[in-house]
């Protein structure tokens, strides 16, 4: 990484957390925009995951939700069961999750599988992992869902010191992001995303940096999804389904821009707001959904960050 | 027993009329199509608007299946283009998103729109017995047309010049190109027949039981599956993979409830992508 990037990524990263430190301030006191901000914090956290995975190294995971929602679900369960601390189950759900994540990498990468059999062995784990949901009703309260109010730790119990903690682990997640992108493993991730046949001719050790970067990543999903729970105050196999998860999380990464560090946040911005706007036509925004899909594949694939970049003309992050 | 064998047949030949449209469309065009169990709904919704406007039940079928066949058409011809530009990765990157994207369009419209039309085709007689057994004519018919189907398509694939153009376009696009053959008119009428064929299985649901709005999601899992199982490139693999998983459908859900089958199912179609990513049944097409 060049100095002038280094400075920049840092820059950036400043910026970032200046500016989200700002938003309640400007909310007014309103509890329904604070929380609808907190949620956006948790849906960026989401997109700098998927960012790691698919952004870097081209590993379609529709298995967002799963992921997140498996390590959210093993905390919780376990809170309820054994009364544990949410300080000693979240990080066992977040190796649940890492575990799952870098297995499903290993084995894709080593099975040769393209692009789209990735997207369809973790579309089916998400089916799987919704029915295992709502087959399991012992555990899990089936479709019903556990209230998980007062479980977590009391930084997550809502109100601004929630959306100050939550900021502070997107400003973690994004250094570590950053951390990762100037190591060694940031300079492979570049060489995969361009042509992953010259990588693994020109010595790049492939199958360790995939499956790095889908440990990574799914780890942090664990994390977030865990967060998102404790936070939520309430879990249901609809809350990490794919069309709450995966999907916003795609809109978003494609709207900021995939592989930058500013996109991830951008997008979630720009998507919290539209969906404010279309929250008014109720049961459509799912047909809004799919048309920013479409529009955005077909016209916009290199996303905010990088329409920036040409008409600012400065390298951003 | 004998019942549930049959049931799962039909069943099968139902999912193999979804899938085999995914087939045809990943083989020639590159594109994995996520939308196709909305153009199922999309065929069946259709034919109940037909129906409720009054037109003689055939003509509305008939009405419902072109309107899919339309609509594949369109998306063929508009959506996708972007995504014919490119090749290889990228092309199925950009398919997948783009019919990703489209079947929540569908779903969210026709959720908004006609939530409550839902198609249910009822025949004359409900059922006669050969033999001992009892057979619902509704099976019986759906059995029949998805044969007759699926023995046109093997004939036009096999038996016509133009079927021989489409099969050497999926053994090798460029190749094929060379030779004078213009692949973006064969995709175009490969798209609008598979979603003739989804628009046929969901009409067919009809006659089962009933077809609401919300089945789409289901059917374009299925359908997957079902393609997946049988191999994404190859006819045959997957008409014989429909049948299998009818079957074991029927028999599992009979056994050992619906629940486990869905996951035995799922778990079946993770463990093939990964053992034999050709498909289990993968024969020359």
């Amino acid at each position: 990484m060049t100095p002038i990037r280094l400075a920049a990524d840092r820059v950036a990263i400043a910026a970032i957390t200046v500016v989200l430190a700002l938003v309640p301030l400007t909310l007014g006191g309103s509890d329904h925009y604070l929380r609808i901000a907190t949620l956006m914090l948790i849906y960026m956290a989401y997109a700098v995951a998927f960012n790691i995975i698919f952004g870097h190294t081209r590993q379609l995971f529709l298995c967002l939700g799963a992921l997140a929602g498996s390590s959210a679900y093993l905390s919780v369960v376990l809170v309820i069961r054994l009364s544990l601390s949410p300080w000693a189950t979240i990080p066992l759900g977040i190796v649940l999750a890492a575990l799952l994540g870098g297995a499903f990498s290993y084995v894709s990468v080593r099975r040769g599988l393209g692009v789209i059999f990735v997207g369809i062995v973790t579309l089916v784990f998400s089916m799987i992992f919704h029915n295992l949901i709502l087959g399991l009703r012992d555990w899990t309260n089936g479709e019903t869902g556990i209230e998980t109010k007062g479980l977590g730790p009391a930084v997550l119990g809502g109100g601004p010191t929630s959306y100050y903690a939550i900021l502070a682990f997107l400003v973690l997640s994004l250094v570590v992001y950053h951390l990762l992108m100037r190591s060694r493993a940031g300079t492979a991730f570049q060489a995969i995303a361009d042509d992953e046949f010259a990588a693994e001719l020109a010595g790049i050790d492939v199958t360790t940096y995939k499956v790095l970067a889908a440990t990574v990543g799914s780890a942090l999903l664990g994390a977030v999804g865990a967060i998102h729970a404790y936070y939520g105050g309430f879990i249901s196999p609809t809350v990490y389904a794919l069309g709450s998860v995966d999907i916003v999380v795609l809109v978003t990464l494609l709207l900021g821009g995939m592989g930058t560090l500013l996109g991830p946040v951008l997008g979630g911005i720009v998507f919290t707001v539209l969906d404010e706007a279309v929250r008014p036509l109720g049961r459509l925004n799912v047909m809004v959904y799919g048309i920013l899909i479409v529009v955005l594949v077909v016209t916009f694939r290199h996303g905010l960050v990088a329409m920036l970049r040409k008409r600012l003309k400065i390298p951003l992050p | 027993m004998i019942a549930i064998l049959l049931d799962g047949i039909v069943q099968g030949l139902q999912l193999s009329l979804m899938a085999v449209g995914i087939t045809l469309i990943f083989g020639l065009g590159g594109v994995l199509n996520l939308a196709h169990g909305q153009l199922a709904v999309l065929g069946g919704i259709s034919t109940a608007l037909f129906l409720g406007e009054g037109a003689h039940p055939v003509w509305a079928c008939v009405l419902g299946v072109l309107t899919s066949g339309v609509f594949g058409l369109i998306m063929d011809r508009t959506l996708l283009v972007p995504a014919y530009r490119c090749a290889g990765e990228e092309r199925l990157l950009l398919g997948l998103l783009i019919t990703l994207g489209l079947s929540f369009v569908v779903n969210g419209f026709l959720d908004v729109r006609y939530p409550s039309v839902a198609l249910t085709l009822r025949l004359p007689t409900p059922s006669f017995s050969v033999g001992d057994i009892t057979i619902r004519t509704a099976s019986a018919a759906v059995a029949l047309i998805a044969v007759v189907t699926f023995a046109l398509l093997f004939a036009f694939l096999k038996g016509t010049l133009l079927g021989k153009v489409v099969r050497s376009i999926m053994q090798n696009e460029v190749g094929a190109a060379l030779c004078g053959i213009n692949p973006a008119r064969i995709r175009t009428l490969i798209v609008a027949l598979s979603a003739m064929m989804a628009g046929l299985a969901g009409v067919v649901q009809g006659l089962f039981s009933s077809l609401g709005t919300e089945l789409g999601n289901e059917f374009t899992s299925f359908a997957l599956i079902v393609a997946v199982i049988g191999g994404v490139r190859s006819i045959n693999g997957t008409l014989a993979a429909g049948v299998l998983l009818g079957i074991v459908n029927a028999f599992a859900s009979y056994y050992i409830g619906a629940y486990l089958t869905l996951l035995i199912l799922l778990a079946t179609a993770a463990g093939t992508i990964l053992v034999r990513p050709q498909g289990l049944f993968a024969f020359r097409t």
